[in-house]
């Protein structure tokens, strides 16, 4: 019943994913993107993670999601700007680079021998308890604030950067009101 | 009916390859950087199906840390996911009002 659960939300995971890189307006992206993001969430479930399901839902269907759709609606691209005059040999060898790049994947995990013996384990049978405990809230914070505290105090760091550096690279200042102000200014040609 | 652990990994790989082909195929900043956010969801996919698979009651078989250690590295990408895509969304932002343009190709002034 679980693996059919993951094999079902596999499917349209990879459907959706495949939807949100092709659709042309960002705007059908987002919403098939919190679809992926679902459905991520309903699978760390089937593996026995319900803390990080939650998370998941959190975090990147909720804060993540919300700062996509907010820039989306701060810029406000018209029909034509949409329009990404993507030439078709770039969209075919993007094409063909990705699906190599599955392939040599798939044929890593294909010849590794210790992927190859998970095959007789069942990832979503029944667990010994102590085991089924990893997944559980109280041992993730035990061990994120004891024995993964160093890693931990490095992304709070890296998360308050992150914070100046964006309030900092969206604040207007005056000369950049007096740029916009002109119209449709191009970057400058001298580069060449 | 099983779920193996190649399986999931199949999945992942899956994934991240269509965020692969996202990010060399658009021009769009915004689908770019959610083609991104694609790629780290396999990555964080992977890293959970390795810890359920490689636990043990004694910890982790793959690093003899705690049996939680998949939990704990999905979680640091995930906060390292949420800054990214806000450092990233601020540049596009700063980009987008010098320029009146959200796509890469008109951004070449760092082009050698």
């Amino acid at each position: 019943m679980d693996a059919l659960v993951f094999l079902i939300s596999g499917v349209l995971m990879t459907a959706s994913a495949l939807l949100v890189v092709t659709r042309k307006n960002p705007v059908y992206s987002a919403i098939l993107l919190v679809v992926f993001f679902l459905l991520t969430s309903l699978n760390f479930l089937v593996l026995r993670s319900p803390f990080l399901a939650v998370i998941q839902v959190l975090v990147y269907g909720g804060a993540i999601m919300v700062l996509f759709v907010f820039v989306l609606m701060l810029l406000n691209l018209t029909e034509e700007e949409l329009d990404e005059k993507v030439e078709p040999g770039r969209k075919l060898l993007a094409g063909a680079g990705s699906v190599l790049l599955f392939v040599l994947l798939a044929w890593a995990i294909n010849s590794s021998d210790r992927i190859q013996a998970a095959g007789e384990t069942d990832l979503t049978g029944p667990v010994k308890e102590s085991v089924a405990r990893a997944g559980e809230t109280r041992e993730i914070g035990k061990a994120l604030f004891s024995e993964h505290i160093l890693p931990f105090e490095f992304t709070s760091i890296l998360i308050f950067i992150a914070i100046i550096g964006a309030i900092y690279l969206t604040k207007t200042r005056r000369a950049d009101h007096r740029r916009t102000a002109e119209p449709a200014v191009k970057q400058p040609e001298e580069s060449a | 009916m099983t779920l193996s652990l190649d399986l999931c990994l199949y999945l992942c790989a899956a994934v991240f390859s269509i965020g692969v082909y996202g990010v060399l195929s658009r021009q769009n900043i915004i689908v770019i950087l959610m083609s991104l956010e694609l790629m780290l969801n396999g990555v964080n996919l992977a890293i959970i199906s390795f810890g359920r698979y490689f636990i043990t009651p004694e910890g982790s078989a793959l690093s003899g840390t705690g049996a939680s250690s998949s939990q704990i590295f999905v979680i640091i990408v995930l906060a390292i996911a949420a800054a990214e895509a806000a450092v990233g969304l601020a540049i596009l932002l700063a980009v987008y009002r010098r320029w009146r343009s959200a796509r890469v190709s008109d951004m070449r002034l760092l082009k050698g």
